[in-house]
């Protein structure tokens, strides 16, 4: 199941993709995810979700973006089983697809965007310096904790923990042991970047200069407007033609399963 | 007491056997497997091919809980293992887990408070102690289990004289023949001190076994493992330059003051 | 924490700071930067200066360009996601215009080493090159006194000899005085100027090492009196006896010296 989050896990490549300003990457995969939110019925939503595939592939990420469809799998036939027999087959088909497509969206990002860009990116959209930097030190220390986890994990269990032994409620409690190490660490730690960080002046002044800065190019502004022109258009067809012109709309278009 | 072969691709090709009754050192470069070696005994790593056999058992077979009763390990970072919401109760720990009875558990955790000095703190949360006090804490709970194997994973970081001459006597005093201490640590001037038999790791191979002196005096060796030669070794071996009959194993201070008051007599 | 201490530290100085654990060696530290009193809550009686300025009626991103700090830890002293944007932190917060840090950056990368390392995140590194990376990051600052607690005390030898002998470079080539921490001194000791030691809060003694390891309350305390020291102050021959090595080629030259005389 943790496979779902191969999608996310960002991978320095030298595509197309990778060297869009993490600005550009974000809007689209907002305009894909709100595209994909605006149609209920099969066939528009299966054309989103083609339509988002070539990213995939210029992104050179279909690998993992494959690996993440299969860890979605469980919580798909989930819903496919819960919607297919409280609403109707069809109904659960589209749900899935919307799931699917607002998967691939964000992974799009996630899956070009190095963190510390997307800290930077958010500086430029005028986010105080201070969350950025704390998303960006979160993610610089996952390593870190995930590595102390395991460490304390091994020395619990030295001292004859049995994570698996006992029934529901003696299996969450086995974690104790492991968790409250976990949190006063990281409280240590807290404290101790925290002294780095004064000692070096961190908080100083309001006009905090940077070593690199982020610069629209004239791709970014290309698939910009690609995504912007996709979103009026779906906008515009969702709420406009569907409305108020819906015999202008091929029968096609509201095709689904008789179940 | 046990012995092992591994083809673990962190560890190739060993075959070790520990007798009981010694303090056998353990060191090498950061990487170089010492970790994965010691969390073999222990049951936490089990070898990909090849065995390990912890007094007759193998470890394949076992559970590291079921090993804990046989294996205590004392890790480097005693913050990585407390939790509890008393001292007792860290003390007690690993004594529940294994099915002691309550009168034993009350026995064996009044016992080692007192022997590492702790009892007054008895009621007290662990997280309230200094650093040192922590240290012992966690040598207390993983002790009150009177495990046959100990394994110390760099017991002196961080530690002063003091600190770590305390650490020398209780080492001394678990040296004999029902037990087995396993120090893992770069400290080479304390493991020359209290060490009879060294393994060096090196990238996942054994590059020495045998006795601490002339490891540490031997230049390839030590520059594999990223080691310094303890400052008792150096000075014999610049001193036996000059005067070959200068003993090279010179452990301690008082050895040494004892071989230089020979010397100056022997030149007069 | 702290009991009527009364220190001056000339320029230039290399000095080193003993003590047992908890007599409050870490809390002296923390005053000469400003962590006390201005980060750590507390009462501060008398006055720190730091080159002119006191301590507490300046900020402590003021005296963070006057006196570096490094600490025990190198994993929890790095927090940018390269090397390159480590070294480029300190100077960022001060809103030094990004030429000169581009500059600033380059510099240290080539003083320091580190140029392959440019582009690697924290935990690539390993323990010695992370302290290098932290106390070349504290450097960017440009301070010209750098205080040290403990930088080796998770290094391997090797690794902790080189920063020692690094630190030594800094106060000898770079005229950066030094304060610093450290149990292991032997590595150290031909380098250091003037000891300090401090027990329970209170500053013991104080002089040239030759002196501060001939004074018995030392050894008493805890502090590690370094083996060839105590091995000549044992030796069945006065003339040894009076000598303080400070190396082993210190030990063993006088031995030799009084053995052939």
């Amino acid at each position: 199941m943790t496979a779902i989050f191969e999608a996310f896990r960002f991978k320095q490549k030298d595509t197309f993709m990778h060297g869009l300003d993490p600005r550009t990457t974000f809007f689209m995969a907002v305009s894909f995810s709100i595209i994909g939110m605006l149609f209920l019925q099969i066939i528009p939503l299966l054309l989103v979700f083609l339509s988002m595939i070539p990213f995939i592939l210029l992104a050179r990420s279909t690998r993992q973006w494959f690996k993440s469809l299969r860890g979605l799998a469980y919580l798909a036939g989930f819903i496919l089983i819960i919607n297919s027999f409280f609403i109707s087959f069809s109904f659960a088909i589209s749900t899935v697809l919307r799931l699917v497509v607002l998967m691939t969206a964000f992974s799009l990002f996630f899956l070009t965007v190095h963190p510390d860009d997307f800290a930077l990116a958010l500086i430029k959209m005028h986010i105080p310096y201070e969350f950025a930097f704390a998303f960006s030190m979160a993610v610089r220390y996952v390593p870190t904790i995930a590595t102390e986890t395991e460490t304390i994990r091994d020395a619990q269990m030295s001292r004859g923990l049995e994570l698996e032994r006992g029934n529901v409620i003696q299996k969450v409690r086995n974690y104790i042991p492991i968790l409250i190490p976990i949190i006063v660490s990281s409280i240590r730690r807290a404290l101790q970047v925290a002294e780095s960080l004064e000692s070096r002046a961190f908080g100083s002044t309001a006009t905090r200069t940077s070593l690199y800065d982020l610069k629209l190019r004239k791709s970014d502004y290309g698939m910009m407007l690609v995504a912007a022109v996709a979103l009026a258009f779906a906008l515009y067809v969702a709420f406009v033609v569907r409305i108020q012109f819906p015999y202008l709309l091929p029968d096609w278009f509201f095709w689904g399963f008789p179940f | 007491m046990f012995e092992y072969e591994s083809g673990h691709p962190v560890l190739r090709g060993l075959n070790v056997e520990l007798e009981p009754g010694q303090v056998v050192g353990l060191m090498g470069e950061n990487g170089a497997g010492k970790t994965t070696l010691v969390k073999q005994i222990n049951g936490l790593l089990k070898p990909t091919t090849g065995a390990v056999y912890v007094d007759g058992v193998d470890t394949r077979e076992t559970s590291t809980a079921q090993l804990a009763k046989k294996v205590g390990f004392v890790f480097q970072n005693a913050d990585h293992q407390l939790f509890a919401d008393s001292l007792h109760a860290e003390v007690a720990f690993a004594l529940r887990n294994l099915d002691f009875s309550k009168e034993e558990i009350d026995d064996r955790v009044a016992r080692y408070l007192e022997l590492f000095e702790l009892t007054r703190y008895k009621d007290q949360s662990p997280f309230l102690l200094s650093g040192g006090e922590r240290k012992r804490l966690a040598l207390a709970s993983v002790l009150c289990v009177e495990p046959k194997i100990l394994i110390l994973d760099e017991p002196t970081q961080a530690q002063d004289a003091l600190q770590k001459e305390k650490l020398l006597k209780f080492m001394d005093s678990f040296r004999d023949p029902e037990h087995i201490l396993v120090l893992v640590t770069h400290d080479v001037e304390f493991a020359i001190k209290a060490v009879d038999r060294l393994l060096v790791l090196s990238q996942g191979q054994l590059i020495a076994d045998g006795s601490p002196h002339q490891i540490l005096s031997n230049p390839r060796i030590l520059d594999r493992a990223r080691l310094l030669p303890p400052q008792l070794t150096q000075f014999a071996h610049k001193l036996a330059e000059q005067f070959p009959e200068f003993p090279l194993n010179v452990a301690t201070v008082s050895e040494a003051v004892e071989a230089v008051n020979q010397l100056i007599r022997s030149q007069r | 924490m702290l009991d009527n201490i009364s220190l001056s530290i000339p320029q230039g100085a290399f000095i080193g700071l003993v003590g047992p654990s908890g007599c409050g060696k870490t809390t002296l530290a923390r005053c000469l930067n400003g962590l006390i009193p201005h980060f750590h809550p507390g009462e501060l009686e008398g006055t720190v200066i730091v080159q002119g300025l006191n301590s507490q009626d300046h900020h402590a991103h003021e005296l963070a360009q006057k006196v570096g700090l490094v600490f025990q830890n190198p994993e929890n002293q790095l927090v940018a996601p390269t090397v390159e944007r480590e070294l480029a932190f300190g100077p960022e917060n001060l809103g030094v215009p990004r030429d000169e840090i581009r500059q600033r950056v380059e510099t240290l990368l080539h003083q320091h080493h580190l140029e392959e390392l440019r582009d690697k995140a924290p935990y690539e590194l390993s323990g010695g090159e992370q302290q290098r990376v932290a106390i070349a990051a504290v450097l960017a600052l440009q301070p010209e006194i750098l205080v040290l607690d403990e930088p080796t005390a998770n290094l391997d030898p090797l690794s902790a000899f080189e920063i020692l002998q690094l630190i030594a470079y800094l106060n000898q080539e770079m005229q950066l005085t030094v304060l610093l921490i450290e149990h292991r001194l032997e590595l150290v000791l031909p380098h250091i100027q003037e000891l300090v030691v401090l027990n329970k809060g209170q500053l013991v003694a104080r002089g040239p090492p030759r002196e501060v390891f001939h004074n018995p309350i030392v050894a008493e305390i805890g502090v590690a009196v370094p083996g060839m020291i105590q091995l000549l102050k044992q030796v069945d021959n006065p003339r040894i006896r009076s000598t303080t090595p400070l190396s082993v080629e210190d030990a063993v030259n006088t031995i030799l010296k009084e053995v052939r005389s």
